[in-house]
């Protein structure tokens, strides 16, 4: 377990994808920080997980990698150039986001469309993927004939489709039950391992950061700031066994709640915490 | 031990089956039930109107069977489907303009908030203005027959639809838009692919609205202007106190409005399906 000042990287290492210096952002005026002075990287193929009490703007942090938001200060770059809707991203939502007039096919068909695909390759490739996701019966079927967690894997397939080097996740299974939650971790890590885009996944479930990814930038709150940046050295795959006996896993889970903890002396009230505490709450960030 | 368990497994799918058929036939039930009370009720109506006849005279109330007789009198010596005719072109043609003009300045004052914002007291003092009140100047621009008609039945129809349009896309789902943003569409795409279908269901909704309120103001414009149709008939049977002629054509209008607004809800449930569906299901999220 190595630990890394935030934002400085050991000489040698990859060249950064995604490169974010001293990013601020606040809303109402001002007067509610969200984001403080965050400096990190993300190099291409690597799984990060941004995890934290609620409050300390992970969703607003994926929103400005997005460029669903501008920043207030600082920059956000993905291969050096600024985020813009056409860049090379795709998002996974807490909840699916499914256009309900159209079919599952054709919400990935959507998407297609979107990146300039012609109609013939769009419903081709909407049946691979539909296929890659153990949907393919459902092509035709409307979201609301889909339970939560297949509609949730809709919107997984819909961000794969269109191949991005880049995908963000935020809290994509916190509102599935908790079997289907371990289903489409491994179905995720699956994919990840065949494709290898970047992923960057906002939890605030302390054990699926430690589950999935290969570092774990921990953030604390009001306003969010980058606490620590954690590589996590498990063995791969992951989605084999089960890596919550390894002792590494036990080590890194206690020495993440001790930070947080030390996040409660810091003056971070209890109630921030519970966020991170009940990890199937459903929580809005801001 | 074994047929003991059979015999539970039996008794357990025979209580299933039993439950299922049970729920099945307290539907039927409860349809049966609701059939019985309109058929009483409708029962009721009819002796109403021939106590009423006996007690206060043909003038209060005309007796069911002299309706009857003069409804097929009317239809069959043309002078029903000749007046529903004159009617349906005024409603059609009003209804028709009403919801063109009502979608499309919906839609373009939904896609520049900043004009519905400019506009949007007007269009509240048009709405909530009564449509009687424009009749006399209807009838200085476009004078007593079909135009003014027309003009009358749009002018009461064209608000609701068109506030309803307007609301629908403002308030489309940001969720959605989002994603769609996310994923790189433009602004001609996020509007006509996603704000204005998520805006179908409060579409359809003001058109049931206008239609219900053009019938109205086919009425009226035929009462008050030139005498024609439907309203034509009521005016000169009651102006010659023959109230039996008078309720067969009220039971015309009757059908006519509820054909017509349950013809809309059947096209709003099937064009709307997926809203229906997920709304009786509950939404996931």
């Amino acid at each position: 377990m190595a630990i890394f000042v935030a934002g400085e990287w050991p000489l040698g290492m990859t060249e950064a994808l995604i490169t974010i210096r001293h990013l601020s952002k606040s809303f109402k005026d001002g007067r509610v920080g969200a984001l403080e002075d965050i400096s990190f990287d993300i190099r291409p193929g690597e799984f990060v997980s941004l995890v934290g009490p609620s409050g300390c703007g992970k969703t607003t942090l994926l929103r400005l990698i997005n460029g669903l938001t501008t920043p207030d200060s600082g920059e956000v770059l993905i291969r050096g150039r600024p985020p813009m809707f056409s860049s090379d991203i795709a998002m996974v939502f807490q909840s699916p986001r499914l256009l309900p007039w159209r079919t599952i096919a054709g919400n990935i068909e959507f998407v297609l469309a979107l990146r300039g695909l012609s109609r013939r390759s769009r419903s081709e490739r909407a049946m691979a993927l539909l296929g890659a996701v153990g949907l393919r019966d459902f092509a035709d079927a409307h979201p609301h004939e889909l339970s939560g967690g297949m509609q949730q894997r809709v919107g997984l397939a819909r961000a794969l489709a269109v191949e991005p080097e880049v995908l963000l996740m935020d809290e994509p299974f916190a509102a599935v039950d908790a079997m289907t939650r371990e289903t489409l971790r491994g179905e995720l890590l699956r994919m990840w391992a065949r494709r290898r885009m970047a992923i960057v996944f906002v939890t605030h479930d302390i054990d699926e950061a430690i589950l999935l990814s290969q570092r774990i930038i921990l953030l604390k709150p009001r306003p969010g700031r980058v606490d620590e940046i954690i590589d996590v050295d498990l063995p791969q795959p992951r989605w084999t066994g089960d890596h919550r006996a390894l002792p590494a896993f036990a080590e890194l889970r206690r020495h993440l709640w001790d930070r947080i903890y030390a996040m409660a002396g810091e003056g971070a009230t209890l109630e921030e915490l519970a966020g991170a505490l009940d990890s199937g709450a459903n929580l809005t960030d801001l | 031990m074994t047929p003991k368990l059979e015999s539970d497994a039996a008794a357990a799918s025979y209580a299933a089956e039993a439950s299922v058929r049970s729920k099945h036939r307290a539907r039927l039930n409860a349809r049966g039930v609701v059939w019985a009370s309109w058929v009483i009720i409708a029962i009721l109506l009819v002796v109403g109107m021939h106590l009423l006849n006996a007690a206060a005279g043909n003038l209060v109330m005309p007796r069911p069977a002299a309706v009857l007789q003069q409804a097929m009198v009317m239809w069959g010596d043309g002078t029903i489907p000749h007046a529903l005719g004159e009617s349906l072109t005024v409603l059609g043609l009003g209804f028709l303009l009403a919801s063109t003009t009502g979608i499309l300045v919906g839609i373009v004052l939904g896609g520049f908030p900043f004009l519905g914002r400019v506009l949007d007291p007007f269009v509240n003092a048009m709405n909530s203005t009564p449509g009687a009140a424009f009749i006399p100047l209807i009838i200085v621009w476009f004078g007593l027959y079909t135009e003014a008609k027309v003009v009358l039945v749009w002018n009461a129809a064209v608000f609701p639809i068109l506030i309803n349009t307007t609301a629908g896309i403002a308030n489309a789902n940001r969720e959605l838009t989002e994603m769609a943003q996310s994923f790189g569409a433009g602004r001609r795409v996020l509007f006509w692919q996603v704000m204005v279908p998520d805006a179908l269901p409060s579409i359809l909704s003001g058109l049931r609205i206008g239609a219900a309120i053009s019938i109205v103001g086919t009425v009226i414009a035929e009462l008050t202007m030139a005498q024609s149709g439907l309203g034509g008939l009521l005016v000169a049977a009651g102006n010659r106190f023959q109230m039996d002629r008078y309720f067969a054509v009220v039971i015309v209008l009757m059908a006519l409005g509820t054909l017509i607004t349950g013809a809309l809800r059947v096209a709003e449930r099937r064009l709307a399906r997926w809203r229906f569906s997920s709304q009786a299901n509950g939404r996931w999220e």
